[in-house]
């Protein structure tokens, strides 16, 4: 058995997987794991020297398709990329398609690590720091997010399309990636300072954005299953409307749900829009004309 | 009124429009550039409030004040809501606050009608021209379109926008005569024929400057009058067909505040709304007619999806191998969606496809099973009864949501 550890690092993974196919070794014979191997009995063996005689060709969407089922957080995590490589490269393309056992954990993989990267475009909240503290920093904004999965470096450039020049920090527990308005840098261990900033980002103006949470709710459509359906618990702790969810169901179920009206507003004055002249006098000259008896 | 109370009644009052989709605006960068705001046809929702719905833009009337006395609407002239205007400035500063967040992918503005249907148009226009132009702001733009607004009026707001709309709201003359007497069908879908002209005037002109790259929409009110389902369905198709309309956006109507006798005090009909959605996706994507889903009258059923009830209607089509069938023909089997028919098209190339494929691919085979072939599998209800059928694939119904006044 050859135990191998990439460090979750796909660029590693490549090269010692290339070098196994090229040995001929099959998935059976090899394991990635971390630390202490989890089979007793296996005996250790080095990864062997050199290329090896296999030739394999494999098609260029097969290795970004490995590359982005990588990123996923899991059991197995390098060992089912082998065997899929090593299968395609044998000339079993089935491996890789969606309708076959192993392809389809493989896809089931790359879709969330998609639905992961599409989370962290949705739901990072970047706090503005004031003035002084920008200059000091030399940052504008700043958000703590916990991904599930490593999607933090792929997915993060999205941000520098839509901020512009602004300087922007996004802290994870594990890793972290900042601009400074015209290049990125990714850190795999994320510095303790940054962490530390955004988890303790004061933010006075956070207010307007939670008004119009409470506001653009319905309660007379009200629908927590749906809303967890998209929104997953594990997020709510990191968005500032996480704990307006709780409070609005219960108002909601607690008599706001029979018209569609917030509570805040239901509270306040109203207040009718008086007509126009126009619409008064064309009220009026029709109500003449209704009197006034059809022509010939 | 400080503006963290008017954006309270504001968005309060924008919330009847369902509409809020940021995709398929062109792709639009701000990296390295002064401004803000990028667009690349994926659509994000930021968050979800408590009803399931996406928040994905800024959703806000620039004023509630309106002339118009619509039964169905909570800013009606007679309704005794609380008011308030914004300034454009201030919905800029909203929306860019929002943006820099991360809350938001871009603006969506409506308004109540106040002095005349051009002046609210220009007010409208003013904030998106600020937006682009002298916030550099690249993010995503929805405007409102004011039917009996000037034409060159609509023309302008279509050059700032990603996308126009106009809202039917009610489907039928005889509707809005009763409902919305200061609206009318003719000005409605003469706006939408501007908007489509616009359109068409730039299709194969790469060069020209982009008029609603992200399309026009529309939404039409359910629940509110007497409308049949097949009457909102045709209504629909001919949208698609005469305007090129992106979407259809069907609201169920919610009771709303201060209710005129008009409009029903009932819970919204979610499911029913839920099901004009579904056959109307089947419109769009599956290449259906609404005259093969409803007949000229009635309501789609409540208990079954429109396509497992086509199928049911139609079963000298069935059951379909799967490994031969052509891929249209593929995708109207119920509990198949069109990604499994692209996959299956895939696999079929490689090899003869197997029931257990279907169930990797997660095809819903409950729904499936009695219309499929594979070739290890022949459906053994094949001759069952439709009706049969349909008492075993109903789903079952949550018992009618109950108001308090109920």
């Amino acid at each position: 058995m050859i135990a191998l550890d990439c460090e979750d690092c796909f660029a590693t993974w490549r090269d010692q997987a290339r070098r196994l196919l090229g040995h001929g070794i099959d998935p059976a014979e090899v394991t990635w794991g971390q630390g202490p191997m989890d089979d007793l009995l296996a005996v250790p063996a080095p990864l062997p020297e050199g290329d090896g005689p296999f030739r394999a060709r494999i098609p260029a969407a097969l290795l970004a398709q490995l590359e982005q089922a990588s990123r996923y957080r899991g059991e197995q995590r390098w060992n089912l990329l082998y065997e899929v490589l090593w299968r395609v490269a044998h000339g079993d393309r089935t491996a890789m398609l969606a309708g076959e056992r192993l392809g389809s954990e493989l896809h089931r993989r790359i879709k969330q690590v998609s639905r992961e990267a599409h989370h962290l475009h949705a739901f990072v909240r970047f706090v503005p720091l004031p003035e002084a503290l920008a200059e000091t920093l030399q940052l504008d904004l700043i958000a703590w997010h916990e991904p599930a999965h490593d999607i933090l470096d792929s997915a993060s450039g999205h941000f520098a399309e839509r901020l512009g020049r602004q300087r922007w920090l996004i802290a994870t527990p594990r890793d972290g990636i900042r601009y400074d308005g015209k290049a990125l840098d990714y850190q795999r261990n994320c510095p303790p300072q940054w962490q530390d900033w955004a988890r303790n980002a004061e933010d006075p103006g956070a207010e307007l954005w939670l008004t119009y949470y409470r506001n653009i709710f319905n309660p007379a459509r009200l629908n927590p299953d749906a809303l967890r359906q998209h929104l997953p618990g594990r997020f709510w702790r990191n968005l500032p409307e996480g704990p307006l969810i709780p409070q609005l169901v219960g108002q909601a179920r607690h008599g706001k749900q029979r018209d569609g009206q917030a509570l805040e507003v239901g509270m306040q004055r109203g207040k009718q829009v008086a007509k126009t002249a126009g619409q008064m006098a064309a009220e009026l000259s029709a109500q003449r004309l209704a009197k006034t008896p059809a022509a010939g | 009124m400080q503006l963290i109370a008017k954006l309270g009644i504001l968005a309060d009052a924008a919330k009847y429009d369902a509409s809020c989709a940021s995709s398929g605006a062109p792709k639009r960068s701000s990296r390295g550039r002064d401004g803000l705001g990028a667009t690349d046809g994926m659509g994000i929702c930021h968050s979800y409030t408590p009803d399931g719905r996406c928040v994905s833009l800024l959703k806000v009337l620039l004023t509630n004040f309106c002339l118009y006395d619509c039964q169905y609407c909570v800013n009606r002239r007679s309704s005794n809501v609380p008011r308030a205007r914004f300034t454009p400035e201030e919905v800029v500063r909203l929306t860019l606050d929002f943006y820099r967040r991360n809350c938001i992918s871009g603006l969506f503005l409506s308004s109540g009608i106040i002095r005349s249907a051009d002046y609210t148009m220009e007010q409208l226009i003013r904030v998106a021209r600020l937006l682009r132009e002298e916030h550099n702001f690249r993010g995503y733009i929805h405007l409102k379109t004011i039917p009996d607004a000037d034409p060159l009026l609509i023309e302008e707001a279509g050059r700032l926008a990603d996308r126009l709309s106009v809202n039917i709201e009610l489907p039928t003359d005889a509707s809005l005569k009763l409902l919305a007497p200061e609206k009318q069908a003719s000005t409605i879908r003469q706006a939408m024929g501007v908007i489509y002209q616009g359109q068409q005037a730039v299709a194969n002109e790469p060069r020209a400057p982009r008029f609603t790259p992200a399309g026009q929409s529309t939404q039409v009110i359910v629940g509110a009058d007497a409308t049949d389902d097949s009457t909102l369905l045709r209504n629909a198709e001919s949208l698609y067909q005469g305007f090129g309309l992106k979407r259809v956006y069907y609201s169920a109507f919610s009771p709303i505040p201060d209710s005129p006798g008009s409009v029903p005090l009932a819970a919204p009909p979610l499911l029913r709304e839920h099901r004009l959605y579904q056959a109307d996706f089947l419109l769009r994507g599956y290449g259906y007619k609404a005259g093969e889903l409803l007949g000229e009258v009635g309501n789609l059923a409540l208990d079954i999806d429109p396509k497992l009830a086509w199928a049911l209607a139609n079963r000298e089509v069935f059951p379909l191998d799967v490994n031969r069938a052509e891929p249209a023909l593929l995708a109207r089997i119920p509990g198949i969606g069109l990604r499994s028919v692209q996959r299956l098209v895939a696999l079929r190339r490689e090899r003869r496809i197997r029931y257990d494929d279907l169930i990797q691919l997660r095809c819903v085979l409950d729904k499936a099973r009695p219309f499929i072939v594979t070739s290890d599998y022949r459906p053994a209800q094949a001759e069952l009864r439709s009706g049969l059928l349909r008492a075993r694939l109903r789903e079952p119904q949550a018992p009618v949501q109950m108001g308090l006044w109920g």
